[in-house]
């Protein structure tokens, strides 16, 4: 947009039923000049070729390119066959195989199964018996075979910058731990992230024995969390919902559906209570208040923006509510939905959920817990169990005051990099430097790394052994499924080594050590551990259910901050954290505005930075690419005069940052939302310069919100790159084409079955028609959340590309699968909708009509085929595409990637060269696998399920069904039944294979 | 006409300058250039499918000079016992060192020959074979169902149990895979006939052929040619 929104226009517009219902972007809601423009050129990614260079830069480029272009008929280097030695067992040249192992998240566990091809990790999968992500998976998850593989990953020891080796590190510490022994320690401090790892809890607590006077850090971004739950119940305590008893949700500030180590799990969770719910005819409502929008807000039915402040009225209000006061009453947007929400809550006492997530303060928990407590959901829907990561570390704070009192000769940060990720308030760089002897073992050689005296390359997960718990307590292991590539330790590698041990450090043999109880037959051992790993997890480890009792009194609405008295429980409670020092005084100056730091919706919090992958992955809501944004709310920016794309500067405290501005329809008036896991400053890594260090500005007490800061426009612009207008579909008028919305009970919104248009289109071959499968997909929009889960599974299993911001911003994003974002009515407080779009395969496709050298055409299971080695990159079949889902190979994608990245590549799906046409091919490879085992067994029909696309394995909701749709049995042709079935553009008379069911709506929205 | 050079200034221009064979040299570069635009791409396509860029019949030279001929054709090994995988993956599968050494620990144990065959399995390093069958990137090939549906090895490898040294049989072009796809009943064998690397069609392949397809469900014609079933 080229100038801040005219607010009122927009309204009149809508108000007047003479906007669109559905739009993507305020740019199109207004309609400006340069959106029509956008649209009315058929091809946005051809403009810079519509701009040619010069002719001399052009003969220039020819030259070169002729020059270069016989270098590629050089050999590939491929002609040679390398059999083994020793053939191992199980391992088939060129068959995947499959490991059950565990993703890491932020220290968290997901269930996952590593697919290897000859001795190579290429893909990962969730584990569908793991009891916590029960097959699902999230973005890190799927990117992290490509974090094997980064060649920004440490690969060496390194003294003072220099490269070293294990050895020379080991010598040097020698006497070092010989000093820490006689001094008992003292002086010594451990820094971690959170350890879940009961391996590792081990190996610190042997560390411990060794040096008594050691003292343990941990850097968790979930200490609110728990603080909420000790000021409630006097004890620290993990906070689960159960929503297959509930019978309404209400999220203050709640990300149950966002990018989290919780995300897999309770995605599932929630879409399964709700399609349950469906299945009865009911809607379980899921109401949001949240000072920013996420995907939890965007999934709500009744959403609303409220600040930071104004959440915690809103929840004395339901709690007086609920201690028998008046139900809430008011006038503005955030009263009335506190109205509604009460009489949702007040029908389903005791099978209600008030939520709250991790941004959220811990006086908001404790409330939240209270309120729970009053409805009688604790016990019934909500349900607690001791922390997960292991207590007793001090925070970062804590390790902050100690390095300052120059109580700190020795500090190892196992696996962290507080110099990035430490609120700025802390200035952790600064302190670090009084420390004399500095170890940082990491993934990376991260600025923590550079910081240190010694940096140790940490084994990725992918290539090492250990065990990790997931948020429900269940341990699922970890197992290595190729030889580190580089020369990687594990933490408890290197704990055992630096506690003097002389029982050896092998990973393997520490991780048994932790396992085997004590006086366990060893033959017993080893058969229950090897089930275990075979199972990826241990069976019933999760961690048992308590039932805490709430202690002392609600903080009063007008003082905040009382806290509940140290109470005994199931669990000896910590000390109380020291209270937190006041809040900054308010500037008073200029604009006051309220700043909440949010984790990246596809970094999140900017560990795997340099993964390509996640930098390309479009925002969730944004849809920006390759950084963050500040994103601000319609009416700021209206006031302000900001439009999208301008540089502003936030300050606060002294310190300010400057990013490009972004206007977020949702966003809470006053609110400006930060976006943390940017602004890497490693040299010579791939994130480096990319966005703006949100981390500065982060207040030590409060690491999630900020008052009193001020924004202001810098007069530069810099517009950042985004996928939110790419494929921008033709609506009907009725608005019906292309989202539709279910209201429970009442009439199917579903194109009705069995009717078809007429269509110039021959018939199919009747010869021929539904004697092989015929693959169709079924997409549930009420499940999908917008994870985005399915576009990294996609770019893993398929070769895809990334290509880069430049490319990006001239339309040229290569994505196969794209989650079309929505919004519907208000810009202030709007509905949000998500549209996965993959090929649709249409039986009567627009795009083979146009292909001169029919390199695009369909195959009797009703596929629509792309055959590479035909395309001549006319581009026609790409215009022709109702649904914009065909991407073109502008230039050479694939050549130029790193020979350590490449070794990710599934061997089953060519590499695409430039010039080519590409799209979604419903993971042929995957269909002829099955085709192929049917085939060798007398044609035998192929089980429903047999073939699961990469989109539909990777979705942590299951809102993708895949299979033959000439079975009636099937459940895709099940799910194609549904009343709110419909197809995407279904007017135009393309009979696509892909379909869509209605998402489901509360009364009273339009519909 | 004719002049000297004494009385050129006086004497009107000739009215013919050249000669009538002036411009036979400028006739024959044209006809040769016209030639050549015919004969350029019939030599560059000869070239292109010549034995010498395709390697058909050109056997390299091996880390072992392991012959195809003695082992399997006069030792009768069969060719599952060193290419494992072909009924049962994609790929039919290089031996291990260790397939070598099952016999080759008794027997030629002091051969120089099979030195490098040694040294493999002491040292643990993998023997580097010359690879003679390469398909493009984008053709995906699966051993084990053109086995199982009667395709013999010979079809496309060539007689092997003949060859000395190992070489290509067939360049593997698209009309080669085509030719089969398309009529697959003039190549099935029964499947007792797959291993035969002497195999000829037989006389009733024109009745035996069709009973085949049939048999072992082959859906030709339409269905494999399409592009999907080897391009993906």
């Amino acid at each position: 947009m080229s100038g801040p929104p005219d607010l009122e226009a927009l309204r009149g517009r809508l108000e007047g039923g003479d906007g669109p219902r559905f739009w993507r972007s305020l740019d199109a809601l207004a309609d400006s000049p340069e959106f029509r423009d956008y649209l009315a050129s058929e091809f946005p990614a051809a403009s810079r070729l519509a701009a040619a260079p010069d002719r001399r830069g052009f003969l220039k480029l020819m030259a070169a390119s002729f020059a270069l272009g016989g270098l590629t008929a050089c050999g590939d280097g491929r002609d040679y066959e390398v059999p083994y030695v020793n053939q191992p067992e199980r391992i088939v040249p060129g068959t995947a195989l499959s490991y059950a192992s565990s993703a890491v998240f932020d220290g968290f566990g997901n269930g996952i199964l590593v697919t290897t091809r000859n001795g190579r990790p290429v893909k990962v999968e969730g584990n569908p018996d793991h009891p916590w992500s029960r097959g699902g998976t999230d973005v890190i998850g799927q990117a992290s075979v490509l974090g094997l593989y980064d060649p920004f990953r440490s690969q060496a020891v390194q003294h003072l910058g220099r490269p070293a080796s294990w050895a020379a590190f080991n010598a040097a510490m020698l006497p070092q731990m010989a000093a820490w022994r006689a001094g008992r320690g003292k002086g010594l401090a451990v820094l971690t992230g959170p350890v879940t790892s009961p391996t590792v809890a081990a190996e610190l607590a042997r560390l411990l024995q060794a040096y008594p006077e050691a003292r343990r850090y941990a850097h968790s971004s979930r200490d609110g969390l728990l603080e909420g739950a000790r000021r409630a119940y006097g004890q620290p305590l993990e906070t689960l919902p159960d929503f297959s008893k509930a019978r309404a949700i209400v999220s203050l500030d709640g990300d149950f559906l966002d990018l989290g180590p919780g995300q897999v799990g309770l995605s599932r969770r929630w879409s399964e209570a709700r399609r349950a719910a469906s299945a009865q005819g009911r809607l379980l409502p899921l109401f949001s208040a949240a000072p920013t929008p996420g995907l939890t807000s965007a999934k709500a039915d009744d959403a609303v923006p409220a600040s930071a402040a104004r959440l915690d009225a809103i929840a004395h209000a339901l709690l007086a509510a609920a201690a028998g006061g008046a139900a809430p009453s008011g006038d503005d947007t955030v009263d009335r939905w506190t109205g509604r929400a009460w009489a949702a809550l007040s029908q389903a006492k005791g099978v209600g959920v008030v939520t709250a997530g991790l941004a959220a303060s811990p006086d908001l928990h404790a409330l939240v817990h209270r309120l729970n407590g009053a409805l009688g959901n604790t016990g019934a829907t909500i349900l607690h169990h001791a922390p997960v990561a292991e207590a007793g570390a001090s925070s970062l704070a804590d390790l902050a005051g100690a390095m300052d009192r120059g109580e700190v000769r020795a500090l190892i940060v196992l696996g962290a990099n507080p110099v990035y990720d430490a609120p700025g308030a802390l200035d952790f760089a600064e302190r670090m430097e009084r420390v004399p002897l500095k170890v940082h073992a990491g993934l990376y050689y991260d600025e923590t790394g550079a910081h240190a005296d010694w940096h140790l390359p940490l084994a990725h997960p992918l290539e090492s052994w250990g065990d990790v718990r997931s948020l429900d307590g269940t341990v699922g292991l970890i197992q290595p499924t190729v030889s580190p590539l580089y020369n990687g330790h594990t933490v408890p590698e290197i704990l055992a080594f630096l506690g003097g041990t002389d029982e050896g450090t092998d990973a393997l043999a520490l991780l048994k050590r932790r396992w085997r109880n004590e006086g366990e037959d060893a033959a017993a051992f080893e058969a229950r551990f090897a089930g275990a790993l075979r199972a990826g997890f241990f069976e019933g480890s999760a961690a048992p259910v308590l039932s805490p009792t709430l202690q002392g009194a609600p903080p009063s609405p007008l003082r905040g901050g009382v806290r509940g008295g140290g109470g005994s429980g199931e669990i000896a409670p910590v000390p109380p954290a020291p209270p937190p020092p006041p809040a900054p005084p308010h500037t008073g100056e200029g604009n006051d505005v309220d700043v909440v730091f949010r984790p990246d919706g596809t970094l999140y919090d900017g560990t795997h930075a340099d993964l390509a992958w996640l930098q390309e992955l479009p925002k969730p809501l944004t849809k920006v690419v390759w950084e963050n944004v500040v994103a601000v709310s319609p009416a700021l920016a209206a006031r302000e005069g900001i439009a999208t794309g301008d540089l502003v500067r936030v300050e606060a405290g002294g310190r300010s940052i400057t990013g490009p501005a972004w206007i977020l329809p949702g966003q809470a008036a006053d609110t400006v939302t930060l976006g943390l896991g940017y602004g890497r400053d490693v040299p010579d890594h791939l994130s480096r310069g990319l966005g703006y260090d949100a981390g500065a500005l982060r207040p030590a007490a409060t690491p999630w919100h900020l008052t009193g800061a001020r924004i202001v426009r810098t007069g530069e612009r810099r517009s950042p790159a985004t996928t939110q207008h790419l494929g921008t579909l033709p609506d009907d008028e009725e608005g019906r084409a292309i989202l539709r919305t279910q209201v429970p009970g009442a009439a199917p919104v579903g194109d009705p079955l069995g009717v078809s248009a007429p269509s110039f289109y021959p018939p199919p071959d009747a010869r021929d028609r539904w004697t092989a499968a015929q693959w169709g997909m079924a997409i549930d929009l009420d499940a999908c959340t917008g994870c985005n889960a399915c576009v990294t599974a996609c770019q893993a299993e398929n070769n895809i590309p990334v290509v880069g911001r430049e490319e990006v911003a001239l339309g040229r994003w290569l994505g196969w699968i794209r989650i079309d974002r929505y919004y519907e009515g208000d810009a202030d407080a709007p509905a949000t909708h998500f549209q996965p779009v993959p090929c649709m395969h249409c039986e009567a496709a627009p795009c083979e009509v146009g292909c001169p050298v029919e390199a695009t055409l369909h195959d009797s299971e009703g596929l629509n085929l792309q055959v590479y080695n035909r395309c001549v990159g006319t581009r026609t079949c790409q215009s022709y595409c109702p649904y914009k889902v065909r991407r073109f190979n502008y230039l050479d994608y694939s050549g130029g990637m790193p020979p350590v990245t490449q070794q990710q590549r599934n061997p089953e799906v060519t590499v695409r060269a430039r010039g080519v046409m590409e799209k979604c091919t419903y993971c042929i490879q995957r269909i002829a696998t099955a085709r192929i085992d049917s085939a060798k067994d007398a044609h035998a029909p192929i089980p429903d399920g047999t073939v699961e696309t990469a989109c539909q394995g990777a979705c942590p909701t299951r809102a993708i069904t895949f299979g033959n749709v000439a079975d009636p049995q099937s459940a895709v042709s099940v799910a194609k039944r549904d009343p709110r079935h419909y197809a995407l553009l279904g007017h135009l008379n393309t009979k696509p294979r892909t379909t869509y069911l209605a998402a489901l709506a509360p009364e009273g929205r339009r519909t | 006409m004719k002049g000297t050079a004494d009385d050129r200034p006086s004497r009107p221009a000739p009215a013919q300058l050249f000669s009538p064979g002036a411009d036979a040299i400028y006739r024959l570069v044209l006809m040769t250039a016209a030639a050549c635009l015919v004969a350029l791409p019939v030599l560059g396509a000869g070239i292109v499918r010549s034995n010498y860029v395709t390697g058909v019949g050109v056997a390299p030279s091996q880390p072992v000079p392991f012959s195809h001929k003695h082992h399997s054709g006069e030792l009768g090994i069969d060719c599952r016992y060193c290419h494992t995988g072909v009924e049962k993956t994609a790929s039919a599968g290089i031996p291990p060192t260790h397939t070598c050494m099952t016999c080759h620990s008794q027997i030629w144990t002091g051969s120089d020959m099979l030195k490098p065959v040694r040294e493999s399995y002491e040292q643990d390093k993998p023997l580097v074979w010359r690879r003679l069958n390469k398909l493009p990137g984008y053709v995906y090939f699966n051993h084990s169902v053109h086995v199982t549906k009667g395709v013999g090895c010979s079809t496309c490898h060539g007689d092997v149990t003949s060859m000395q040294m190992t070489y290509r049989a067939n360049a593997f072009e698209m009309s080669f895979c085509l030719d089969c796809h398309r009529a697959p009943e003039k190549y099935l064998r029964t499947p007792a006939e797959v291993w035969n690397m002497e195999w000829a069609p037989p006389s009733d392949q024109a009745t035996l052929g069709p009973q085949l397809v049939a048999r072992y469900h082959v859906r030709g014609g339409e269905r494999l040619t399409e592009c999907g079933i080897c391009h993906r």
